[in-house]
């Protein structure tokens, strides 16, 4: 992708295109946008490496990317995180423990709610990195899967 | 002359703010309250003062009973308005805010006992002649009674706080292997909502379809329904898409409902606005499920076809008043629905997702009314339900009334925390729901599936590297220091290959 101011606008070129667009607005939106004939608005801001946009109808977290540094991921596969803030109430496994993909690893409360916190494939627990009580930040490493 | 001096609000969020606006249309100061985690928070910001009640758990503010009083007493406020959820269905509260000589906007004490305790409102609604779904409402709770009560009953049984509400604690258990656990989980969620966990088992029926009459009660024994809500589209018991009038009721079906309502409210005495909740099976039969002794989050819906305001009536009855219209006076008109815009994750269990709203941006036009809680810059706290706001549409009829909604939708833009919004437009487009053929596993039949991550479109991409693009060459075009600039200080970035849809 490569992005330069032109005459008639801002040149995008993309997926093998060469899209021209003007561009009206500032954070958080409403941008105004036309390429070609066809306008719309929408909205965009920008979070520290995420960009929050909202596109015809749709919201869409996209992730920012340093060019030429290793692409960021998620949770690792051989562990599972926190995918919110919470309160771990209940683990439901132990180290050692033989689990299938689906099964309740342990449960979180977040918003009045129990969250059922499942393997996201078969393995076996390696180790615990939360203890009943914790509370805990999303992305924390809450097990360990081999 | 307004009715009251000044009314505290004992509430946060959409309704508090809801409930502020009434209150100014008539003439009454308000009052907010708020805890360390809502000292920024939209509703305390449309009333007149705002007092803080304590820390952001809600055991230790919103669920604080002296706290509250204390700030009404403090402030001269001489009435309370509860709200929904926090302390509005506890007679304690109401009884604490009768004690102070404060009036609350709400039943009497006595009825909420009366209705909160599921197996005694069991009992009294069969009394009263009000069908209630077959189970158990006993006193006996030890494990092996309950175990063996739901075999009686027969698989699945639904397990239910008996004083719970909004969801929360209730399990459907099908098989008895999964008893042990479910009971324990429900006991436990019941324990840390409601501080108690006495459970009522009942049959759990296959495909009911969720109908409940909105009564409206004067302490002078009038007594009036104001029609019905349907509100089958639930995730885990909790209604997510609710709408009047329901579509499963003939002409003498619905008198019949309307007709227990109103039984039911007579027959716990109740006074002043309230929610007869029931199960209407694939057969017609409906029994009786709860009683909400409180303004519903969907009341919004009514109000669009009755053309009433409910706070009105509320701090009308509260101030003592006699209901100055007869039934036939009540007229519905039209179609209403309401979509409740949650953050939360439905492509992962509906997890909730707390956070900072980045951008906010709501739907108008004729027809159309949100409710909401939030505005750009609000941080939606882990602490509490994940409601944003309630997007709310009118329609001459149920086809114009879904259009406006899918409009409305398209243009709800909230963006910061991950929402249901995706879940919401699946709902309205389906086949299945424009159909009518709604049931409570409406969302697990039609929407189980995860909705997926589409990519965005190639023009959406390229509008964002244009945003960016413009911020860097210009950070201070939002007219704001460089420095406060959240697009500031970009180095050169891709998009990463990995997105999706929030």
């Amino acid at each position: 992708m490569s992005v330069h101011d032109g005459p008639e606008g801002t040149v995008v070129a993309i997926d093998g295109r060469r899209l021209v667009l003007r561009l009206e607005g500032n954070p958080p939106g409403p941008f105004r946008l036309r390429v070609g004939t066809r306008q719309l608005s929408f909205h965009c801001v920008r979070d520290g490496e995420e960009v929050h946009l909202f596109w015809e109808g749709v919201a869409y977290r996209l992730r920012l990317e340093r060019e030429g540094a290793r692409p960021a991921h998620r949770a690792t596969s051989g562990s599972l995180e926190a995918p919110m803030p919470g309160k771990v109430i209940a683990i439901k496994t132990a180290p050692g423990d033989a689990v299938r993909k689906g099964d309740e690893l342990l449960v979180i409360e977040a918003m009045k709610m129990e969250n059922a916190l499942r393997a996201p494939r078969d393995g076996v627990v390696k180790a615990f990195r939360a203890r009943v009580g914790d509370m805990v930040n999303p992305g924390a490493v809450l097990v360990e899967l081999e | 002359m307004p009715l009251f001096r000044k009314v505290l609000i004992a509430n946060r969020g959409e309704i508090a703010v809801r409930v502020a606006r009434t209150c100014r249309v008539m003439g009454i100061p308000t009052v907010a309250v708020f805890s360390e985690a809502d000292r920024d928070a939209v509703h305390t910001r449309v009333c007149d003062e705002a007092v803080p009640i304590g820390p952001a758990e809600a055991a230790a503010s919103y669920l604080n009973v002296e706290p509250l009083v204390e700030a009404a007493r403090r402030t001269g406020a001489d009435a309370v308005h509860p709200g929904y959820g926090f302390l509005s269905q506890n007679g304690d509260f109401a009884d604490a805010v009768a004690a102070a000589g404060l009036v609350f906007i709400g039943p009497p004490g006595g009825v909420h006992r009366r209705m909160g305790d599921k197996k005694a409102a069991r009992r009294l609604m069969a009394a009263a002649g009000v069908p209630v779904v077959p189970g158990y409402d006993g006193d006996d709770q030890g494990d092996e009674t309950l175990l063996a009560v739901a075999r009686r009953i027969g698989w699945p049984v639904m397990l239910k706080p008996s004083r719970g509400g909004g969801g929360k604690g209730m399990r459907v258990v099908r098989a008895e292997s999964d008893f042990a656990t479910a009971l324990a989980a429900s006991r436990r969620e019941a324990r840390s909502a409601f501080g108690d966990d006495v459970m009522v088992i009942e049959r759990f029926l296959a495909r009911p379809r969720h109908v409940e009459v909105q009564v409206l009660a004067d302490g002078h024994g009038q007594v009036l329904h104001l029609g019905e809500r349907e509100c089958s589209i639930q995730r885990r018991h909790q209604k997510v898409v609710e709408e009047t009038p329901s579509l499963a009721l003939g002409e003498e079906g619905r008198a019949a409902l309307h007709a227990a309502g109103v039984a039911a409210a007579k027959a716990a005495f109740y006074v002043n606005a309230g929610t007869v909740e029931f199960l209407l099976d694939e057969s017609g039969a409906f029994y009786f499920l709860e009683m909400n002794t409180r303004l519903q989050v969907e009341h919004a819906v009514t109000e669009c076809v009755t053309g009433l305001d409910l706070v009105r009536l509320q701090i009308e009855v509260a101030a003592g008043r006699p209901l100055t219209r007869s039934q036939d006076q009540v007229r519905a008109r039209g179609h209403a629905l309401e979509c409740r815009l949650y953050a939360e994750d439905p492509d992962r269990d509906d997890l909730p997702s707390p956070g900072r709203i980045l951008a906010w941006s709501m739907a108008e036009g004729p027809g159309v009314r949100v409710d909401a809680g939030v505005a750009v810059g609000s941080e939606v706290p882990v602490h509490y339900d994940p409601l944003l706001a309630k997007v709310v549409t009118w329609g001459g009829d149920r086809a114009e009334c879904v259009e406006r909604m899918a409009d409305a939708l398209a243009h709800t833009v909230a963006l910061g925390v991950t929402t249901n919004l995706a879940r919401l437009r699946a709902v309205i487009a389906h086949p299945a729901f424009l159909g009518g053929a709604l049931h409570t596993g409406f969302i697990d039949e039609h929407l189980g599936a995860t909705l997926g991550a589409a990519p965005p479109p190639t023009e959406a991409l390229a509008a964002v590297a244009a945003v960016l693009h413009a911020q860097k060459a210009n950070p201070t075009a939002a007219g704001r220091p460089a420095a406060l600039d959240p697009w500031a200080g970009l180095g050169s970035w891709r998009l990463g290959a990995g997105s999706g849809r929030a």
